[in-house]
């Protein structure tokens, strides 16, 4: 590399041109170089500033993102809806109860023995949408499910209709005592909500 | 003080990753140290004014109504 020291060179231009040298001094500069070793002072300086800028700019850009990601999450009033706890000990066999989970009726049928056998035995193979018995309960004498038609979305009537479970008034769709379709125009049997039995004769929906 | 500066200049700023690297972290912890220490401001202008200051007093007899 080239190197010069400005110090030693003249500071003064001996111009080619005649009669113009002395408009064309040059002064000296000596007392603006940069005098340390080196030239990693100001190139540190100038990165730091340059990398500062860029945590404070990605700072401000992550918290704007976050912003809007935590606006669209659920607020704590809606959280707060979302699970329903029941107290199973006070409804008796072979009783239903309905239950409001998130705005919808929500189905619980506590059933004697003869209606489990009944939903077990059940052929179910062959039925519109196939679904056995065991598939659709966790205990076997609790029944939850949600209290909407998958017809038109109707509440269907409890302990009526020709299979000994829910009827729906408005088309006239059947289900059994596993809540599955049998007869009339809904396509899909009633749906399961999630829950979960946390302790005994306790029921948490949601 | 030179030795230093190169030391700094050659691990973090030397590359684009790690200057980038560099950068991305100390944004992490700059935001760490910014959002505890303003929470601890609030916290001390706040004191005795908000509900984890007060529940001690409430939350026993919040548990008997549960119940």
């Amino acid at each position: 590399m080239q190197t010069r020291n400005a110090s030693d060179a003249p500071a003064s231009f001996n111009s080619p041109f005649k009669g113009s040298a002395s408009s064309t001094s040059i002064p000296s500069f000596a007392a603006y170089r940069n005098k340390s070793k080196g030239e990693n002072g100001p190139k540190m300086m100038q990165y730091f500033m340059v990398g500062t800028m860029g945590a404070l700019a990605s700072l401000g850009a992550k918290a704007t993102v976050q912003d809007f990601l935590v606006n669209m999450s659920a607020s704590a009033d809606v959280l707060a809806q979302a699970k329903v706890e029941i107290d199973l000990a006070a409804i008796p066999e072979g009783k239903n109860v309905i239950i409001k989970w998130r705005g919808k009726p929500v189905f619980i049928r506590h059933r004697t023995e003869s209606e489990i056998k009944e939903a077990e035995d059940t052929k179910w193979e062959s039925l519109r949408d196939p679904q056995s018995d065991a598939d659709r309960v966790q205990k076997p004498e609790w029944l939850i499910m949600l209290g909407v038609c998958t017809h038109l979305g109707c509440v269907p009537i409890g302990e009526a209709g020709d299979f000994g479970g829910w009827f729906c008034p408005c088309h006239g769709s059947h289900y059994d005592i596993s809540g599955r379709i049998r007869k009339g125009p809904a396509p899909l049997n009633l749906e399961i909500p999630q829950y979960d039995f946390p302790e005994e004769g306790k029921v948490v929906i949601g | 003080m030179a030795g230093l500066s190169d030391f700094v200049y050659n691990t973090f700023l030397r590359r684009n990753f790690t200057m980038l690297g560099t950068v991305f972290v100390s944004a992490f912890a700059l935001q760490m140290a910014f959002d505890t220490g303003s929470d601890r401001i609030w916290d001390s202008i706040n004191r005795g004014r908000q509900w984890k200051d007060i529940k001690a007093k409430y939350v026993q007899a919040a548990e008997d109504d549960d119940e």
